[in-house]
C-alpha cells in the first residue's frame, strides 16, 4: 500500500482546470518533492490530500484511506505545512503549540510531554515565551512544522515551506526533514528551489497546466535520459580553436561553445549514448586531440525547462492524463 | 534535550482549546484593556461627581442613566465590533485551514470565539455592580426594573456579538462592518421597541416596561429574549457553514429548527390569548434569517453529506435536498420555509377573523418577492462557489434603498405611473401602495404573478444543479460512513 495514491484527479474551479488528470503513488517512508510553475497545480493537489478541498473528479488516498470518504481518518495520519499561515497575536510560542495540541486532544502531562518533544525537535525551547507574531521567517516555519509533528503524523504536506527563508533557515528547514525522513516519515514536499529538492528527495513529481510531466529520481533527471531532454557531454580539445569551431559546425548534435588559449571546449548533446560513442569515434579519426571527456551533471532546472520545452513543441506529457470528464 | 519549559497553567483541560486561545488573546487586547479601564475610570469619576451633588433628588436616577449608557456602549457596540474580524482574520491568516485539521469542528471554532468575547463582556458586567450597589444609596432605584434592563442588555450584546461573529465569516469587508454597525443596532432597537411596545404606550417611564409586573411586560421582554437568542443562535451556525469544510453540514439543524418553531408558533397561535400581532412578529422573526441563510447557503455538495439522507429511502433522499447545505437545497429549504411563514400568517389572521385585505397582501407579497430577487440576481451576477451572503445581502439593502427612493419620489411627483417602469423589482409595489394609481385587486395579481416568474427561475436553476449532482448521490449510495 501507497502512502499517497493520487488516481485521475480533477478539480476544476469554474471554467479553469487547476487539476487535470493527475495519477501518482509515492511509496511509505520516502520524500518525493513536487515541482512545477506557479498556478501549474501543485497547492491544489497537496490541499486535496490534505482533505482541505475536494476533486472534481477521481481519488485520492492517504494510506489507503479515501480522502473524501473519511477526512477524520485521514487528518490523524498527515501534517499539513502551508505556504504561508498567519500567527497569532498576544499568543506566545509555546501558547501556540498548546492551543493545537489541546485542538488534537492531548491532555494534561501527555500534552506537556508532546509539546517539549516537539519543541526541543524544532528547537523552539529558547523561544518559548516569545510572542508567534514577532518571529522571523524562519522562526516561523520551525513552529509552522512543530505544529504539523505535534500529533506525529506518517505523512508530511509541505506546501513550499522554504519560500522566503534566507540560507541559514533554509539549511536548517533541510537538516529537520532529512531526520524526519531518516525516522521513517513520508514527505511530500513542493518546491521553488530544484536544486534542493534533488539533495533531499528520493523522487521527484513535475508538474505542469494540472498534469504531471515527469516522475522520477532526482538522479536520473540530473545524468539525463531519453525521456528526459537528452544526454550531455562536456568534450576539451586541444588544437587551433578555428579548425575545432570548423569540425563542430559540419557535425549534428555537436556545439563548439567555448575557444580556449589551446583548442576549445564542445558540448555533444544527444537522446543516446550510443550517439556519443560515434561522436567520440568521428573525432578521433578526425585527429582531433581530446584532453577531457565527460557525461554532465545537468542541473535540475535545466532538466524542469528541458521537459516543458519538449511539451511545447508538441511531445506528449510522459504520464498522458485520460480523457477529461463530460462536464 | 534541552531543559524543560514551564508550561501554561492558566486554565483547565476541560476549557475549549478554542475558547482558551481566544481568551489568552483576547484578554491581552489593547481594545479590551482600554475599554475596561476607561469604564472604571468614568464609573469612579461619575460617582465621585454624585456624591458630592447628593443633595439633588434626581440624582440618582442620572447615575443610572450614566451608568447604562457607559455600560451598553461598551457592552453594545465595542464587544460586537471586536466580533467583525474574528473570523476573517483565521481566513486571511491561513489558519483555519489549520485548525479544520485538528479536532475542532467549525461550529466549536466559532462558539469559541463567540464565549470568549460574551466572557469578557460579563467581566465588564461584573464590574459595574459595585458601582450600581453605592448608586442604591442615592435612592430612587427601581431595582427589579434596572437590574433586568441590565440583563437583557447583556443578552442583547450576546446575540449582537453572535451576529456579527458570525457574519465575520464573510469575504466581504462591506458585509462584515456596514451591517453590524448600522443595521443591527436599528434592528435589534426595532424589535425591542415592538416586543414592548404595549407595556411602554401607556407609560411615561421607559424602565417599567422592565418591571416584569404585567403580563405585557413579562410576554415582551421573554419573546424579545427569545427572538435574539434565535438570531443570535442562526448567525454562530452561519458563521460555521461561511468556514466549514464541504463534509460538515451545519444547515440541516439551522433550517429543521426554524421549521419546527414554524411548526409550534403555528400550534400556539390558535391560543385565544395570544394577539394575531405577535403570532405575525415571530412568523417573520424565525422565518427572515433562515430564509435568508439559506437561500445564500452554497457549499459544494460532497458524498459524505449526502449519505445519512440517501441511506433512508426515497423519503431521505427527498428531505436531503431539504437539508444539505449546497445552494439548490438552500432555495428549496428556502422556499420550504416562505410558504409555512405565509401560510401560518394568513391561517391566523383569518382564524381571528381579520382576513388581510388585498393591500395587506399586495405588501405581503412584495416583501417576499424582495427577499427573491436578490437570490434570483446572486445566480446570475455572481458565478462560482463564492459566498453568496455577501452578494446577497448587498443586493437586499439596495433593493430597499430602491424602495425608499421610489416611496420618495412618487411623494413628490403628481403621478405615481413612472413606478410601473419598476415593476420587475417586487419591492416597487410598495411605493406603487403608497401611490395608489392602479386598484389593489390589480397590483396584487401583478406582484403574485412577479413572485411566481422569480420563484420559476430559481427552480429551473435548482432543477438543474439537482441534476448535475446526481453522481454526488450515487456516490454517497456506494461509500460506508466514515468510521464504520
Amino acid at each position: 500500500m501507497s502512502a499517497l495514491k493520487v488516481d485521475n484527479l480533477y478539480r476544476y474551479f469554474g471554467s479553469l482546470q487547476a487539476v487535470n488528470g493527475v495519477t501518482f503513488e509515492i511509496p511509505h517512508g520516502s520524500v518525493c518533492g513536487f515541482v512545477g510553475a506557479n498556478g501549474a497545480g501543485k497547492t491544489t493537489t497537496m490541499r486535496i490530500l490534505a482533505t482541505l478541498d475536494y476533486p472534481t473528479l477521481g481519488a485520492a488516498e492517504v494510506c489507503g484511506i479515501n480522502v473524501v470518504h473519511r477526512p477524520a481518518e485521514v487528518r490523524r495520519l498527515i501534517g499539513w505545512m502551508p505556504d504561508h499561515f498567519g500567527n497569532y497575536e498576544h499568543m506566545t510560542v509555546l501558547e501556540y503549540l498548546d492551543f493545537y495540541a489541546r485542538a488534537l486532544g492531548y491532555k494534561g502531562a501527555e500534552r506537556r510531554k508532546r509539546i517539549q518533544e516537539v519543541m526541543d525537535f524544532t528547537d523552539l525551547v529558547p523561544l518559548a515565551d516569545r510572542f508567534s507574531n514577532k518571529l522571523s521567517k524562519g522562526m516561523t516555519q520551525r513552529l509552522g512544522l512543530g505544529r504539523a509533528l505535534l500529533h506525529d503524523p506518517q505523512v508530511l504536506i509541505m506546501d513550499e515551506p522554504a519560500a522566503g527563508l534566507d540560507p541559514k533557515a533554509r539549511v536548517e528547514l533541510k537538516h529537520l526533514i532529512r531526520v524526519l525522513a531518516q525516522e521513517g516519515k513520508t514527505i511530500f514536499i513542493s518546491s521553488h528551489i530544484l536544486s534542493e529538492l534533488g539533495e533531499m528527495c528520493d523522487s521527484l513529481l513535475f508538474i505542469n497546466n494540472g498534469r504531471i510531466v515527469h516522475h522520477g529520481d532526482a538522479e536520473t533527471l540530473k545524468r539525463g535520459s531519453d525521456s528526459v531532454g537528452g544526454v550531455l557531454y562536456d568534450v576539451q580539445v586541444d588544437g587551433d580553436p578555428q579548425a575545432v569551431s570548423d569540425w563542430c559546425i559540419l557535425q549534428p548534435d555537436v556545439k563548439f561553445l567555448e575557444a580556449r588559449k589551446h583548442g576549445g571546449r564542445i558540448r555533444i548533446d544527444v537522446d543516446d549514448p550510443a550517439k556519443a560513442a560515434d561522436v567520440l569515434a568521428r573525432m578521433i579519426k578526425e585527429r582531433l586531440r581530446i584532453t577531457e571527456f565527460h557525461r554532465e551533471q545537468r542541473n535540475l532546472e535545466d532538466a524542469f525547462i528541458d521537459i516543458l520545452g519538449r511539451l511545447d513543441q508538441g511531445q506528449e506529457a510522459l504520464t498522458p492524463p485520460p480523457l477529461p470528464p463530460a462536464n | 534535550m534541552s531543559s524543560p519549559i514551564s508550561h501554561p497553567t492558566d486554565f483547565p483541560d476541560r476549557f475549549s482549546p478554542m475558547l482558551v486561545k481566544e481568551l489568552r488573546q483576547g484578554m491581552r487586547a489593547k481594545t479590551f484593556i482600554a475599554v475596561f479601564l476607561s469604564l472604571q475610570i468614568f464609573l469612579a469619576v461619575m460617582l465621585f461627581s454624585a456624591g458630592a451633588a447628593s443633595t439633588s433628588e434626581h440624582v440618582g436616577s442620572v447615575v443610572s442613566s450614566i451608568i447604562f449608557t457607559l455600560f451598553s456602549i461598551a457592552v453594545l457596540v465595542v464587544q460586537p465590533l471586536r466580533g467583525t474580524g474574528a473570523l476573517s482574520s483565521e481566513v486571511k491568516g491561513n489558519t483555519i485551514d489549520m485548525m479544520v485539521l485538528t479536532r475542532l469542528s467549525a461550529w466549536r471554532i466559532v462558539m469559541g470565539k463567540w464565549v470568549a468575547l460574551v466572557s469578557q463582556s460579563a467581566l465588564l458586567f461584573s464590574t459595574i455592580i459595585p458601582y450600581l450597589i453605592l448608586r442604591y444609596f442615592f435612592g430612587g432605584m427601581n431595582l427589579v426594573a434596572e437590574m433586568v434592563f441590565l440583563v437583557v442588555v447583556f443578552l442583547t450584546s450576546m446575540a449582537l456579538t453572535a451576529v456579527t461573529v458570525g457574519l465575520s465569516g464573510c469575504h466581504s469587508v462591506i458585509i462584515r462592518s456596514l451591517i453590524p454597525i448600522f443595521g443591527l443596532p436599528i434592528g435589534m432597537w426595532m424589535l425591542l421597541m415592538v416586543s414592548l411596545s404595549s407595556r411602554l404606550m401607556g407609560s411615561s417611564d421607559f424602565m417599567e416596561a422592565f418591571n416584569l409586573d404585567s403580563t405585557e411586560s413579562r410576554v415582551g421582554v421573554s419573546v424579545y429574549l427569545a427572538s435574539i437568542i434565535y438570531v443570535g443562535g442562526n448567525f454562530l451556525s452561519l458563521g460555521a457553514s461561511l468556514i466549514a469544510p464541504a463534509a460538515e453540514n451545519h444547515s440541516w439543524l439551522r433550517r429543521l429548527i426554524a421549521m419546527v418553531l414554524l411548526a409550534l408558533v403555528f400550534l400556539v397561535g390558535f391560543h385565544p390569548d395570544v394577539e394575531d400581532e405577535v403570532v405575525v412578529l415571530i412568523v417573520a422573526v424565525v422565518s427572515l434569517p433562515a430564509v435568508i441563510i439559506a437561500f445564500t447557503d452554497s457549499s459544494l455538495l460532497v458524498s459524505t453529506v449526502c449519505a445519512p439522507f440517501t441511506r433512508r429511502g426515497l423519503l431521505g433522499r427527498g428531505l436531503g435536498w431539504l437539508m444539505y447545505p449546497s445552494w439548490a437545497s438552500g432555495i428549496l429549504a428556502g422556499l420550504a420555509i416562505s410558504l409555512l411563514a405565509l401560510v401560518s400568517m394568513v391561517v391566523h389572521m383569518q382564524f381571528r377573523g381579520n382576513n388581510f385585505d388585498e393591500e395587506e397582501l399586495v405588501a405581503l407579497f412584495a416583501i417576499f418577492g424582495g427577499f427573491l430577487f436578490p437570490a434570483v440576481w446572486q445566480v446570475f451576477l455572481f458565478k462560482g462557489e463564492g459566498q453568496r451572503i455577501a452578494h446577497y445581502l448587498m443586493l437586499l439593502v439596495g433593493s430597499f434603498i430602491l424602495a425608499a427612493v421610489l416611496t420618495g419620489l412618487s411623494d413628490s411627483m403628481d403621478s405615481g405611473a413612472f413606478l410601473w417602469v419598476f415593476a420587475w423589482h417586487p419591492l416597487a409595489f410598495l411605493a406603487m401602495l403608497e401611490e395608489k394609481s392602479m386598484p389593489d385587486s390589480f397590483m396584487l395579481a401583478a406582484v403574485f404573478v412577479l413572485d411566481l416568474v422569480l420563484i420559476l427561475i430559481l427552480l429551473i436553476k435548482v432543477f438543474k444543479e439537482m441534476a448535475a449532482a446526481k453522481p454526488v448521490i450515487e456516490e454517497s449510495l456506494s461509500n460506508p460512513p466514515e468510521g464504520a
